[in-house]
């Protein structure tokens, strides 16, 4: 099984497979681990690609969606797609490698309803450090998720650049 | 495959409501539903016009201290957004909210204490009311506390099946790191306790009321073409 990372901050290979574990464990129990032994393959840091028995799919599906923080950072991990040979699935699916990571890009934005630093960009996708902790009150997530859709036209002056900030 | 899912968007969540449009088009959903308590405070929501190839409605999550307030709250919305979500705080809430046609889901808590009760079952059922079941607990917690709702979301399910209750699937999004697949959120209601076939009908369920929402009535049966 294919797997995508999304998260906050840089995970490591070592941190994600006892979370899986764990997940696995109080979902299924000791016995519902044993029939279905997950083994991480390889992780770059954004897509992976995990083992596991090929009767146990949905169990499968079903514990990587139920993965949700690792030491304290937001993680989500969306299947991909599932296929019966390490070949094929490094074929279809691993594109090139592309890490995450928590540093600020160094361009702030000041709206009327929100202000802090971009944190990172990928294509449409803006996560945005805000100024005021409170603004992500109530979803354990330390960034807000924008679009530059959501940031471009904030003052008639500005000058815009490709991405719409 | 018109899986539909409801969420809540910036300031009430902490995602745009354009960046859960993008997020949940890359996780293949045609449509989602946006439910804050305060639409009408909605960050942004010209921008989701530009994200293509989804279909972001605008709904309502009905909150009230009283069934009194609660009632006014649902008729003054009902006519302003075509799809009315009350989440069941307290017994009085359920009761009310199960008893009026104008909501569109309410979301029961999976509560040992508070379970889905004949009266309520049966009040839901002859108001059309489908009944929510948020899976957010069940990526949230763990251990025991996990396990007592999973009881109680078993219980509720039962009822909802012996009624013919129409259920729905959530997994009540704040943000876009909230947000799961169609397919992630199937595996987990299978987990929890729902037929494959049922899990995916739960999850058809709000795009088809916000359709039926759409039509013009002009009383029950009776539709202005």
């Amino acid at each position: 099984m294919i797997f995508e990372l999304e998260a906050e901050d840089e995970i490591l290979a070592k941190d994600l497979m006892p979370e899986i574990h764990s997940e696995q464990l109080f979902l299924f129990g000791d016995i519902g681990a044993s029939e279905n032994r997950l083994k991480l393959i390889a992780f770059n840091g954004r897509y992976g690609l995990i083992r596991f028995h090929h009767t146990h799919s949905v169990e499968t599906r079903a514990t990587l969606a139920s993965v949700y923080s690792i030491h304290g950072t937001r993680v989500v991990l969306h299947t991909k797609g599932v296929t019966g040979t390490i070949k094929s699935a490094t074929e279809k699916y691993l594109p090139r490698l592309s890490k995450i990571s928590a540093e600020s890009d160094g361009r702030r934005i000041e709206l009327e309803e929100v202000s802090g630093c971009i944190i990172r960009t990928h294509g449409l996708e803006v996560d945005l450090c805000p100024d005021d902790r409170n603004w992500t009150k109530g979803s354990d997530t330390r960034y807000l998720g924008l679009t530059s859709f959501d940031l471009s036209g904030g003052h008639d002056d500005a000058d815009g650049t490709a991405d719409g900030l | 495959m018109s899986f539909f899912e409801c969420l809540k968007a910036y300031p009430e969540g902490s995602a745009s409501a354009s960046r859960l449009a993008l997020t949940a088009k890359r996780l293949g959903y045609p449509g989602i539903i946006i439910c804050n308590q305060e639409p009408n405070k909605l960050f942004r929501p010209g921008a989701v016009e530009f994200i293509k190839g989804i279909e972001v409605a605008f709904g309502a999550e009905v909150a009230a201290q009283s069934a009194k307030a609660l009632k006014s709250r649902i008729s003054a919305l009902r006519a302003r957004y075509p799809f009315l979500v009350v989440r069941g705080t307290t017994e009085e809430i359920i009761r009310v909210a199960c008893e009026d046609p104008n909501v569109d889901l309410l979301l029961h808590p999976c509560d040992g204490h508070r379970p889905l009760g004949i009266a309520t079952a049966r009040a839901a059922k002859l108001n059309q009311v489908s009944i929510g079941f948020d899976l957010w607990p069940l990526l949230h917690l763990c251990g025991s506390p996990r396990a007592r709702w999973l009881e109680a979301f078993r219980r509720n399910l039962l009822f909802a099946r012996k009624f013919e209750l129409c259920p729905v699937i959530t997994a009540g999004a704040r943000s876009h790191l909230d947000l799961r697949s169609p397919r992630e959120l199937i595996a987990l209601a299978e987990v929890a306790g729902f037929e494959h076939d049922e899990a995916k009908d739960a999850l058809r369920r709000p795009g088809k009321l916000l359709e039926l929402n759409r039509r013009k009535w002009l009383s029950p049966g009776v539709e202005l073409l």
